[in-house]
């Protein structure tokens, strides 16, 4: 008894009304997918975890839009701007200061400047009383200064430092993450690259749940319901979207930086439009509220995606634009909390089940 | 209440379920799968047949597919079949990262033709060398990729310039105006271009970068009119600069002009209504409209087996002969080993293309060229006006590449040798 | 920078913004819908002008034809799919973002990506060494025209009165028997017969291919935005304030300028004034009022 009692304590800061999957089952199930996550690389290769590694460091891209979207109410199209400028930075810091540490040293300095410009932008925006819809279309427009801009940098002027920006062609040989000093240094690729990344990820997706469910996260849903309410309640919701827009802009980044490493390059194109729409989608269908949603959408999606290209079929995008089209239709509150709620659902007719009900608070 | 909601996720649980189905049969419709042992022979073709630059990847696509339907019916490669893998990346470069990573690792190709922008070749290059994956690039471009593992088979920015610049500043004068598409290719060609005029005792008068994205050359056409050069360099790229053939003869802008990159690529003088493309002046490698008896019967077989395909552009002969001539390398070195037919092309080889007979140089992995100047006039029709086989110069002269002795992956640039073209200079 | 020059490419640049926004203008201001498939509206629009044009049809008719099968398209797709999306804007964004992925291939495969162009009508004005396209400088009174029949409908036409009750308070205004339903369906498709209207008008001038969506999408969204909750004002204002910059910059110091000076211009204006420059104009109005 002992041992469910540490189980059931362990489990209770992450759980709560703003997440899916409150019951020991669940943590059950998630461990086992957890196991089987790990145990891919040995069973299918180092190519397949590599290409699934993309799929999870778009995971982490998706969880930044529906912290702040779902959460908190702000729809931005600008999370490519973080994801771009973390990789860039990246490139220029690592290929720069050429040494093998200086990989591990560019990676939480490239996220921080991603940060920061999350925090100026951000401040710009609500503290300058930008609405909704506003906001929206702000994102994207900064995003698309950013393609323009970056584009034209071909010339040999548009050097910082020893690395050229390189314009529409991006920057080429981006070095990939080293781990450790010396003879212990692991260069993270293909399985150790894959591990890296669900780290961050599973490491990310718990450090939100907590956050959701904790008073932050009270604070943040509340700010997405009804923000004069919130404000009359005494809340600063201004410093509160700025914050929830800062830590979306660091998870971007930080998605951004795992990108530069995953393919060794990055160029304007993070910027462009498709790719600006592109988190919307997977969080729109996942279901923006949940955290899990974004995160098998974005998997699910992206993989399809990648499975119809392979076939070389003139339908493929046809396909594509079908199955979002069903999916935002007939499944507006996403695919995840759909299914969660149609397991409950079951759940609920054929039996009680023998865990504490979801989400009663203390 | 919950029958009603088991109703729904009923719904949802086909909706979600027939993607997943949906998923999976394309997951079985994925073609080619070689396995690229002794028995077979794998070939990767990656290019765009939807997205932005589905215009100009298809035709590569077409070709490509027509060299290795001519190879199969011959006996294929070694005896062997030549099998494909032919996934359609959808003009973005993402997805040209997976799918090559896909043709390396899952596919096992044993020679890769992949991208029409330089876009795309470089983010995919770091790939390609760290695979050590035999890769041919067949789009004309800037010039100046020295790689151990890469072929480029497109006619370079100054093979193209000059086969067309010293001709207009011997036939219209020395002033020239260039307008260029902003970003590497583009400015890279303009660089050439002022290598070139000082070259051939010529003057750039006057610059103009113009994004990828504009539709709209009102101010452009002013700017032109108001520097009066002799003639103009036109290096625009893409959908949107098309739109500058239409507005320039609306508004009566009749000086002629030079160009690398319009008509053998986008066969703008078939999609748009004389006069439009009157007197402008191409420096290409390749187009369709080659009067020889050789080009003509290539120009049959293509149709016979795409009779609804617009146009053969540029790049899509460049597929169609590097295959052919990949075939050969293999057949001289008796395996598909790549490193061993990377050896044998080095030592360079005589290939006889559509547009003429032309030739590998071995030691800088780039071609020479049977480079034309191509007039159009009022009527749409072309004609031939110069010809002369052009060696790529800028990377066995200038910079001294040779990839048979020291293996590089590198991309040189004109600014960083010559004064002309550094514009940091000015 | 010459005076004439700088006059024509003003108005080539008020009359781009003004119809690559007002067909979504329409459809946002007056019912919240985010139509990410806008451009592909107005790819519609010119391939219906280009296809007709080519089989024959004399120019102004073939834009009729345009016009006509993209207000019919929107009509299907308002029955079908739009209508199930007004209060979930979010959602909107999607299911239109996917439409235009459908009607950007499905027009890739019905028609090839490309197909034989219209050239541009009516020659040029010229002055001095400089010329400017007739037809471009014309489409300035075009979109002034279009901006005035719209204010027209919505004003004076008891059609336009009903539709203007219904965005206003729709319960209010079913109470008073306006069916809205039908209101929001006719608004969905005059914004898509405008959209349809844009590409018609510049199919002789720009290049019609699948994705040529895109190069209208972005000054779409931007002047909308400037604009504010106005339609009719609001959309007017954008293409002044932003064509204006454009113009000069682009004048001043090329393309380039011209694009990035617009579009940090939208970020300064959505910035400062928090009802896009309708809000200016409301707040200049009521303290000229006050006073």
């Amino acid at each position: 008894m002992g041992l469910v009692d540490a189980f059931d304590r362990l489990r209770r800061p992450f759980e709560g009304p703003n997440t899916i999957g409150n019951s020991r089952a669940f943590w059950v199930g998630f461990l086992v997918v957890l196991v089987g996550l790990v145990g891919y690389p040995i069973g299918f290769g180092s190519y397949a975890a590599s290409s699934a590694a993309l799929y999870l460091l778009y995971a982490m891209l998706a969880l930044s839009l529906t912290v702040i979207w779902g959460y908190t109410g702000i729809l931005s199209f600008g999370q490519v701007v973080f994801f771009g400028v973390a990789g860039y930075s990246f490139a220029l810091i690592s290929m720069n200061l050429e040494s093998a540490l200086t990989t591990m040293l560019a990676l939480p300095v490239a996220v921080g400047i991603a940060t920061l410009a999350a925090l100026v932008l951000g401040y710009f925006m609500f503290y300058g009383e930008v609405r909704d819809v506003y906001v929206t279309i702000l994102t994207l427009v900064v995003a698309l200064v950013l393609n323009t801009f970056m584009a034209q940098t071909a010339g040999s002027e548009w050097t910082v430092g020893s690395v050229a920006l390189g314009g529409f062609n991006g920057i080429p040989a981006i070095p990939s993450l080293t781990l450790g000093v010396g003879g212990a240094a692991i260069t993270l690729d293909g399985a150790t690259f894959y591990w890296f990344t669900l780290a961050v990820l599973v490491a990310s997706y718990l450090g939100l749940r907590a956050l959701v469910n904790g008073r932050f996260g009270y604070t943040m849903v509340a700010t997405r319901e009804d923000e004069d309410r919130t404000e009359m309640l005494g809340y600063d919701v201004r410093r509160v979207k700025l914050l929830v827009f800062a830590l979306g802009g660091a998870l971007a980044g930080l998605s951004g930086v795992l990108y530069a490493t995953w393919g060794n390059y990055i160029s304007p194109s993070v910027f462009g439009i498709t790719f600006a729409s592109i988190p919307v989608v997977w969080v729109a269908v996942g279901g923006r509220r949940s955290l899990l949603g974004a995160v098998v959408a974005t998997v699910v999606i992206e993989w399809f995606r990648q499975q119809l290209s392979a076939t070389g079929s003139q339908y493929a995008l046809i396909v594509v634009g079908v199955v979002l089209l069903v999916a935002i239709l007939f499944v507006p509150e996403g695919v995840v909390p759909r299914l969660d709620a149609a397991i409950r659902g079951a759940r609920d007719r054929f039996g009680t089940s023998n865990d504490t009900p979801e989400g009663t608070p203390e | 209440m919950s029958g009603k909601r088991s109703g729904l996720s009923r719904r949802s649980f086909l909706a979600t379920g027939g993607a997943i189905g949906g998923a999976a049969l394309a997951g079985c419709l994925t073609g080619g799968g070689g396995s690229g042992g002794e028995e077979t022979v794998t070939l990767g073709i990656i290019e765009d047949r939807s997205g932005n630059f589905a215009l100009n990847g298809t035709p590569k696509y077409n070709a490509s597919m027509l060299a290795i339907e001519e190879l199969n019916e011959e006996g294929g490669i070694l005896g062997n079949e030549i099998e494909t893998f032919a996934p359609d990346p959808q003009s973005d470069n993402q997805r040209y990262q997976q799918l090559t990573r896909q043709a390396i690792n899952e596919e096992n190709v044993d020679a890769l033709w992949a991208g029409y922008s330089s876009a795309t070749r470089e983010t995919i290059r770091p790939i390609i060398d760290q695979n050590e994956q035999l890769y041919f690039y067949t789009t004309q471009y800037e010039g100046g990729v020295c790689d151990s593992y890469t072929f480029c088979m497109g006619a370079t920015a100054r093979q193209q310039l000059g086969s067309v610049l010293p001709y207009m500043v011997e036939n219209f004068g020395s002033d020239i105006y260039t307008i260029a598409a902003d970003y590497n290719f583009g400015q890279l060609s303009a660089d050439w271009v002022r290598v070139l005029a000082d070259e051939n005792d010529a003057n750039v008068i006057g610059e103009e970068f113009i994004p990828l994205s504009v539709t709209d050359f009102g101010s452009t056409i002013n700017n032109i009119q108001d520097a009066d050069p002799d003639f103009v360099m036109a290096l625009l790229v893409g959908a949107n600069h098309t739109s500058f053939w239409n507005q320039r003869t609306s508004a009566g802008l009749d000086v002629p002009m030079g160009t690398s990159t319009v008509m053998a690529q986008g066969y703008q003088h078939k999609r748009l209504d004389p006069p439009a493309m009157a007197n402008v002046y191409g420096g290409f490698n390749y187009m369709e409209e080659i009067p020889t008896d050789r080009n003509q019967e290539f120009v049959d077989r293509y149709y016979e087996k795409f009779p609804d395909a617009p146009y053969i552009n540029e790049e899509a002969v460049n597929n169609y002969f590097s295959i052919k001539m990949y075939a050969r390398a293999a057949e001289a070195v008796g395996s598909t080993n790549q490193a061993d037919i990377i050896e044998e092309l080095e030592t360079g080889m005589d290939v006889s293309a559509p547009e003429g007979d032309i030739s590998l140089q071995g030691p800088v992995h780039h071609m020479t060229h049977n480079m034309r100047v191509f007039r159009c006039d009022e009527n749409h029709t072309i004609t031939v006006e110069d010809e002369q086989l052009i060696p790529e110069q800028f990377l066995s002269e200038t910079v001294g590449c040779n990839l048979r002795e020291n293996e590089e992956t590198t991309q040189y640039v004109p600014a960083d040798y010559y004064e002309e073209a550094d514009a940091t200079q000015e | 920078m010459n005076a004439l020059n700088l006059l024509f490419q003003f108005a080539d640049n008020f009359a781009f913004v003004v119809l690559a926004a007002v067909g979504l203008a329409v459809i946002f201001g007056m019912m919240g819908v985010i139509n990410l498939g806008h451009g592909e509206f107005i790819m519609i629009g010119a391939y219906g002008t280009t296809l007709s044009a080519n089989a024959g049809a004399p120019l102004p008719v073939a834009m009729a034809i345009g016009v006509l099968v993209t207000a019919v398209m929107g009509f299907v797709l308002e029955r079908t799919i739009i209508h199930r999306l007004y209060d979930r804007l979010f959602d909107s964004m999607v299911a239109t973002w996917a439409l235009g992925l459908l009607l950007t291939q499905g027009m890739r495969i019905l028609f090839g990506n490309s197909i034989p162009q219209v050239s541009t009508p009516l020659g040029n004005i010229a002055y001095g060494e400089f010329s400017y396209s007739t037809y471009r400088v014309l489409l300035l009174p075009v979109a002034l025209l279009v901006l005035g029949g719209l204010y027209v409908v919505f004003t004076r036409t008891e059609f336009g009165i009903r539709a203007r009750a219904t965005i206003q308070d729709p319960d209010t205004a079913r109470a008073l028997g306006v069916d809205t339903d039908r209101m929001y369906t006719a608004t969905f498709v005059i914004g898509s017969a405008l959209a349809g209207l844009t590409g018609a008008l510049y199919a002789p001038t720009l290049t019609v291919v699948p994705g040529m969506g895109s190069s209208f999408l972005v000054e779409a969204f931007v002047a909308v935005v400037v604009g504010g909750p106005s339609v009719l004002l609001g959309t007017t204002l954008s293409g002044g304030l932003l064509g204006t910059i454009d113009a000069v910059f682009t004048n001043l110091f090329g393309t380039f300028y011209g694009q990035i000076a617009m579009l940090l211009t939208a970020i300064v204006v959505i910035r400062v004034l928090s009802d896009g420059l309708t809000g200016l104009v409301e707040t200049v109005r009521n303290r000229v009022e006050g006073e």
